[in-house]
């Protein structure tokens, strides 16, 4: 079954989050290991596998960016792993501009110091953003070439701001 | 987990189910009884609060709770304390110098206390000790049986920890219904005692961790949206800090142990002092040292700004703001200070909930759980939806981690991520399993390592080795590694290098069981013998110390009574009569402590014991 399915929903870049949480609680009453905890061990697994499923689906529907790059794998096109997005073509400027940032990234890191980093972070942001509403768009049209070109950069992006985060949180420790 | 004598008849009731807060500082045991979660007597006297403290006596005999806190600076080496922070650590990653006087078993894997008395125990078999006394105190109120438990753990505890305290709860005869996040049973007695509804933070601060917790709660559901916390920071290094400022300004810098243990207990009472009172006095040595509240807490500022950081990560992960907040709730008895509850009202600025007593609120909230699990007549109330708190990932080129799990991410979960051989002919795979947060695998903390061998030689990149990694609801991982051409096949329940094996828990329970028929009456006399020694040691000291006080008959009268009780406490197998021996030195002690006493401090004492110097 399909995330979307879980839910009993058609598969779509636009979805209502406070509602599937809603739903996802709705249904972890009914499916969480705690509800069978007296039962046997088959039905005890069951329940532990169902509501695992559950929790992943969840994860991945309820943000923007794993949303739309799940639609996308259902379209046939995998982004998620490094493995699988390792076989999509980038365009070479835009290799060549993420790969700049980057060493900018790392100067930064140098100088330990966090306001450098926020203030590329903040740039990033927005282009992601920006990024993610094109493939959002090409979602909906089912076009699924401009989609993964649009997720591709976007996965870069991701990776940058997580190594912001990454970065922040060894200054704090 | 099967298979520890845990033999369960279907048709024999399986007697009360209780929540045990296995705490720090102290461990307190909970039941719910006519519907209301209820703390149970936990230490003599009938208090709730046991201590977290085991001492080993000579004569192998084990002591647990207020008992063994006032041996505390007597036998520093016997007793440990706060051996929560030992739990499911080795040696190697410890700060474990810090804290307290002990003396280790030098070697690889688990921490061993060397203790008087036999063998060397493990921080699992300390924990055990005193959960079993919980069990057997609740048992007693109950006049009958307890073989079930929700045991809390800090929110942070990592899969190591939690292990080791589910080991704990095995080797005290508990079978382990669910390893319980405090703040999320703190949430819970909260959530169901007061009908709390949105979201709230849970600020947990007890003896030795700091736990932060993001819950919503909705329509029955307590969803957990982050944790966050530091599995090494609580009270006790706010008393550790009171202990530094008296070491510099004595101008100490290798102090015994002695002297730690006995000015951590000053510390403790003067920080205890203040939150009631500006100032305190703390006497060491014979010399006093005032502390004012202010003094104290700008000294533990930088401990509370490492509680803020945690909060704001914590906010963070579950992509809010702190003005979203709706409340915050105080547990833990740390949060008892007043620089703690001011610095929490200005962080989420609003003043925190305090209604259920922070020292009670957790066990209560475990009693709740527990009545949850097993009493179908409540299964539809509440559902608890927790997160893990570390990310789990794997070791691939280059000692670099891929994050198999986010932390944070809801429990139950299972993650798959396919692996391909990197050489040509490869046959086999190394697995190596980490927790943490960090890039490099030497900066995270290293699980477990097994190998997948018998893949099939193949060219380079045509073994595919698929990794699943599945954390059940209490927050411990298992790991099955696949290789999906041939279905060759291993699977581990992950067991930390430095926890306890399986054969060596069911050796223990199988000793326990040898030694459990006359438990109780070995327990008392052992009681009276510590207590016996303790007299003598003291009596002997103060002789030395101020025998001149005493006239020549008296003082021959009195090395005699010495003497007759040092044989009897060999001797005598009756407590009742022992405890008849410790209280004829006592009473025949008493003009003398007067007379001490007066030397000491220059007034007259009136019903003073011995054992108050």
């Amino acid at each position: 079954m399909t995330h979307f399915e879980l839910f009993s929903l058609a598969p779509s870049v636009d979805l209502d989050v406070a509602a599937l949480e809603a739903q996802h609680r709705k249904l972890a009453m009914e499916t969480h290991p705690d509800r069978v905890s007296g039962a046997d061990a088959h039905t005890r697994r069951l329940a532990a596998e169902k509501s695992a499923a559950l929790n992943d689906a969840v994860k991945v529907l309820k943000d923007p960016v794993r949303r739309a790059m799940y639609v996308l794998e259902l379209k046939g096109v995998k982004l998620d792993s490094e493995h699988d997005a390792a076989k999509v073509k980038m365009p070479m400027d835009f290799l060549e501009e993420i790969m700049e940032q980057r060493e900018a990234l790392e100067a930064v890191k140098a100088t330990r110091k966090l306001e450098g980093a926020h203030a590329m972070a903040v740039q990033i942001r927005a282009a992601k953003d920006k990024t993610l509403a094109l493939a959002q768009v090409a979602l909906r049209r089912d076009d699924v070439p401009t989609a993964t070109t649009a997720l591709g950069r976007v996965r870069y992006y991701t990776r940058f701001l997580e190594e912001v985060d990454a970065f922040e949180e060894e200054l704090s420790s | 987990m099967k298979g520890y004598l845990q033999i369960h008849d279907p048709l024999k009731p399986k007697g009360s189910v209780v929540g045990i807060d296995l705490g720090t500082t102290n461990s307190l045991v909970a039941a719910v009884i006519d519907g209301k979660p209820t703390c149970l007597p936990a230490d003599e006297g009938d208090q709730f609060l046991l201590p977290s403290v085991v001492h080993y006596a000579e004569n192998g005999s084990v002591v647990v709770g207020k008992f063994a806190a006032k041996l505390l600076p007597h036998f520093p080496n016997d007793t440990i304390k706060s051996v929560k922070r030992f739990m499911g650590k080795s040696l190697g990653d410890l700060e474990t110098k810090k804290l307290g006087a002990y003396q280790f078993v030098t070697g690889k894997g688990v921490v061993r206390f060397q203790v008087k008395g036999g063998q060397p125990v493990t921080p699992i078999e300390v924990s055990g000790e005193i959960l079993r006394q919980l069990k057997r105190k609740a048992e007693s109120y109950f006049a009958g049986k307890v073989e079930q438990a929700v045991i809390t753990v800090p929110a942070y505890f990592d899969d190591a920890q939690r292990q080791a305290t589910r080991d704990a709860g095995r080797l005290a005869g508990l079978e382990v219904l669910r390893l319980l996040n405090e703040p999320t049973a703190a949430a819970l007695a909260y959530g169901l005692d007061k009908g709390v509804q949105g979201l709230y933070a849970v600020y947990d601060l007890g003896g030795g961790t700091f736990d932060i917790s993001i819950l919503e709660l909705v329509d029955g559901v307590f969803q957990v949206k982050s944790v966050g916390g530091d599995s090494a920071l609580g009270g006790d290094d706010f008393d550790r800090a009171i202990v530094q400022k008296v070491l510099d300004a004595r101008g100490i810098t290798s102090p015994s142990n002695q002297q730690i243990a006995s000015l951590l207990q000053f510390a403790c009472t003067a920080k205890e002092q203040l939150t009631d009172v500006e100032s305190a006095t703390l006497e060491f040595e014979g010399v006093p040292f005032p502390v004012t509240r202010a003094d104290f807490n700008a000294w533990i500022q930088p401990l509370l700004a490492k509680t803020g950081q945690s909060v704001r990560r914590a906010l963070k992960d579950a992509g809010l703001t702190v003005d979203q907040v709706k409340g915050v709730v105080l547990v833990g008895g740390s949060t008892r200070v007043p620089a703690v509850r001011a610095y929490v009202a200005e962080l989420f600025g609003k003043p925190a909930l305090f209604d259920i007593d922070p020292d009670q609120v957790v066990a209560l909230g475990a009693a709740i759980q527990a009545d949850l699990l097993t009493n179908e007549a409540r299964k539809d109330e509440v559902l608890l939806l927790d997160v893990i708190p570390l990310s789990l990932g794997l070791e691939t080129m280059g000692g670099v981690v891929e994050k198999l799990i986010q932390r944070n991410s809801a429990i139950p979960i299972a993650q798959a991520q396919v692996f391909t051989t990197f050489q040509d002919g490869q046959t086999g795979m190394d697995i190596h399993v980490l927790q943490g947060e960090r890039e490099l695998v030497a900066d995270n903390r290293s699980l477990a390592r097994f190998r997948l061998s018998g893949i099939p030689p193949m060219a380079a990149g045509m073994g595919r080795v698929q990794v699943v990694f599945k954390v059940d609801a209490d927050g411990i991982l298992s790991v099955a590694a696949k290789e999906e051409t041939t279905g060759v096949e291993q699977k581990i329940t992950v067991k930390p290098s430095h926890g306890l094996t399986d054969e060596e828990i069911e050796q223990m329970l199988l000793d326990s069981i040898d030694h459990a028929e006359d438990d109780m009456q070995r327990r008392m006399l052992a009681e009276q013998r510590v207590e016996a020694e303790r007299l003598l040691m003291d009596g002997a000291k103060q002789l030395k110390e101020n025998g001149d006080l005493l006239s020549a008959d008296e003082r021959k009268s009195f090395e005699q009574q010495l003497a007759r009780l040092t044989e009897i406490t060999k001797t005598e197998t009756n407590h009742e009569l022992l405890k008849i021996a410790i209280t004829e030195v006592d009473e025949l002690a008493r003009p003398f402590v007067g007379r001490i006493m007066d030397r000491a401090i220059g007034k007259a004492a009136v019903g003073h014991r011995m054992e108050d110097f």
